[in-house]
């Protein structure tokens, strides 16, 4: 007792902090009824490693139709061919088809008998865009052409899972599942009193709880962001490659990634740490976050500020364009009218959290164990 | 408060007029009590508010009214209290995945203690509880009386000046059931303060130094152990006698001074006899079954420690 009164308090709370960390991290990471959260933090990664697969697919067999050409061709090349140019004149600006298709069909004339019509089908590729033609009568009726991956529209598909999957959807309920249960699962489990019978301030043991939940979702979300990012990149070329990552922002984009996640781990622990000690039923805080975070746009600029993804929009690195014809919801979703520089979205996350974690602090002194009750 | 009484306070351990409500329901009720070093045993029956004023003094429940100081220490301020109060409750349950020895051993640190103390401290616990070949495994395969170990050995791994143990020796073997006892024992004669819960009397008298009894929340009786077993050898027992002619029975049973009450039973094939002399009751069954009565069983009716407690409770005022 001698040794623990002369050490100093805030060495002492450290050493707590690290104990109930270490307490927390196995039942956090390995606990069954968590298992979802990994399943939902996998996900988007796994759409875009479908969808890397399926790019890199498509760019080898257009790569292996260049290869029978006539002549290399060009993006420029491909699209020169408009509608109603013979199949001559295609055949003289890009070559022969490498591939070409041709049928006849009968059709009855207006004034009596039947009309064979000759269509054909031809297909070239300049190794990354494909140009499908459509000929009748020896006429270009339809051009269809079709671009490789782009990484300008890669990049808004990337941001646009990102913004309205992963950090609205898995990230919420990720640490709607982990923190809530900080406390909340204890009390479920009846094993809360093992902390609250130890010489440990009540504080303490939340900043500890609340530690090891971000480190846990940190952890599991800024893995999977990681992933998603080499999936994303995984079919670029090389040379794409280097060029997205070195020349276009695409590392910048990237850390800005890791940090929201960072940052909606951080915002929305400290709601759901705070929701799971002050409510039994956990659904309707949660619901009742979701809808908040939902409404933000509506909102007046002062609540605006009590919330998570006001600051998490204005840090996101790609903003995702709403051409007209976008549903109404969605582009509500999407807008961000008053955006806030990098450094005031921080320092708002923060605060909105500390906000939240010191409102668990009057109510972890305030808890009292009462198992029958729950 | 001048000195003495100051004192007075941070040696004892002292509740004054604690109330405690769950909502309507009472938990305790105006409970003042100061309690000194030595073996102290909360008794009464299921519900009495026993366990209630354990979480009370151990700060895991607040009160609604009153306050409770343990030596001078607050019990809303578990960062100090725990330094000197170790408390084995009765909850079942333990963190995930941990062995006998890791629960001890994180709970130290928990305490802000380093690894190597903590690791002495804990095994030192385990030893004491007799519970060292098993201290490597899970506690998830451990029985319920090797649960009940590691719980006193994690209530007792710092050395604490005060022990609060809900039903302490719920579930051990007679063997361990005496080891205990002497533990508490050695522990109230270094001067420690040992608060046991039972709801088993004869337990509460072979241990306790001094008594509390609790009835549906309220302290009923409070005293030296002997008081309490004095009232407890002057409670009247009741016996059940089967046999074929109950009136007859009753009349003889009536003759004798000793007896207080008697009732026929409700199918008239036996009778409940009250009496202050159960030993005198039974030589006179022999004379009356070798005058013809058919005795088909004889046996007494209240050996379960509830007709005890209802007893002392119904005369609360004559404990008092």
């Amino acid at each position: 007792m001698t040794e623990l009164r002369t050490r100093p308090v805030i060495k002492l709370w450290w050493a707590q902090i690290g104990s109930v960390i270490r307490l927390e991290m196995k039942k956090t990471f390995f606990a069954k009824r968590g298992l979802w959260v990994y399943v939902l933090a996998l996900l988007p990664f796994l759409l875009f490693i479908a969808y890397a697969l399926g790019t890199s697919h498509q760019r080898q067999r257009s790569a292996q139709l260049a290869l029978r050409n006539e002549k290399p061709l060009t993006h420029q090349d491909l699209q020169a061919i408009k509608s109603g140019m013979t199949s001559e004149e295609v055949v003289a600006l890009i070559g022969r088809p490498p591939i070409r298709f041709h049928w006849t069909d009968r059709r009855p004339l207006a004034e009596g008998g039947l009309v064979d019509v000759r269509h054909e089908s031809y297909h070239y590729s300049d190794g990354a865009n494909d140009l499908y033609l459509e000929l009748v009568d020896g006429k270009v009726e339809r051009v269809n052409f079709s671009e490789g991956s782009n990484r300008g529209e890669d990049a808004i598909m990337f941001a646009g899972v990102f913004q309205f999957f992963f950090i609205r959807l898995a990230v919420f309920f990720g640490c709607l599942g982990i923190f809530m249960n900080l406390f909340r699962g204890e009390v479920l489990d009846r094993s809360l009193h093992f902390y609250f019978l130890a010489p440990l301030r009540r504080e303490v043991l939340m900043v500890g709880k609340f530690l090891a939940g971000l480190l846990a979702t940190c952890v599991i979300f800024v893995t999977s962001e990681l992933l998603q990012l080499v999936a994303f990149t995984w079919h670029f070329t090389p040379q794409a490659r280097d060029l997205y990552l070195y020349h276009n922002h695409g590392l910048a984009h990237a850390a800005a990634y890791l940090g929201v996640t960072v940052l909606a781990c951080l915002g929305y622990g400290a709601f759901f740490l705070a929701a799971g000690m002050l409510f039994r039923n956990p659904i309707l805080p949660s619901a009742a976050i979701l809808i908040w975070e939902a409404v933000n746009p509506f909102l007046p600029p002062l609540l605006k500020q009590f919330s998570v993804i006001y600051y998490l929009k204005s840090l996101c690195p790609v903003s995702v364009p709403t051409p007209p014809g976008t549903p109404p919801l969605f582009a509500l979703l999407v807008s961000n009218p008053d955006p806030v520089s990098g450094a005031v979205a921080v320092v708002g996350v923060v605060t909105v959290a500390l906000l939240a974690l010191y409102a668990s602090s009057f109510q972890v002194r305030r808890m009292e164990i009462n198992y029958t009750t729950e | 408060m001048n000195a003495r009484a100051h004192d007075r306070m941070n040696d004892r351990i002292v509740l004054e007029n604690v109330s405690k409500f769950y909502g309507e329901i009472l938990g305790v009720n105006r409970v003042n009590l100061s309690i000194p070093a030595g073996i102290t045993s909360l008794v009464g029956p299921n519900g009495s508010g026993k366990t209630t004023l354990m979480n009370l003094l151990t700060g895991l429940v607040r009160p609604s009214r009153g306050q409770i100081r343990v030596l001078g220490y607050r019990t809303d301020e578990p960062e100090a209290l725990f330094n000197i109060l170790g408390y084995c409750t009765q909850f079942d349950a333990f963190p995930k995945g941990l062995t006998g020895y890791q629960f001890v051993y994180s709970y130290l640190r928990l305490g802000g203690r380093d690894s190597e103390t903590a690791a002495q401290l804990a095994w030192r616990a385990i030893e004491r509880v007799n519970l060292v070949d098993a201290a490597e495994r899970n506690i998830a395969g451990y029985s319920k009386g090797m649960r009940q170990r590691i719980r006193l050995a994690q209530a007792l791994a710092h050395e604490p000046r005060v022990l609060v143990l809900d039903e302490p020796l719920n579930g051990l073997d007679p063997l361990a059931r005496a080891e205990m006892i002497a533990l508490f024992r050695a522990a109230a004669a270094q001067g420690c303060y040992v608060i046991i819960s039972s709801h088993i009397l004869h337990e509460v008298d072979v241990i306790s130094d001094r008594v509390i009894l609790l009835s549906n929340g309220y302290v009923v009786a409070e005293g030296q152990i002997q008081s309490v077993r004095g009232e407890i050898q002057e409670h009247p027992a009741q016996i059940l006698i089967r046999c074929n002619r109950p009136w007859e029975l009753a009349a003889k049973t009536m003759e004798s001074r000793q007896t207080i009450e008697v009732s026929i039973h409700h199918d008239e094939r036996g009778l409940l006899v009250k009496t202050r002399d159960a030993d005198g009751l039974y030589l006179m069954l022999n004379q009356i079954a070798l005058n013809g009565v058919e005795i088909e069983s004889v046996a007494p009716a209240d050996d379960d420690v509830n007709s005890v407690y209802e007893y002392l409770i119904g005369n609360d005022e004559a404990v008092r």
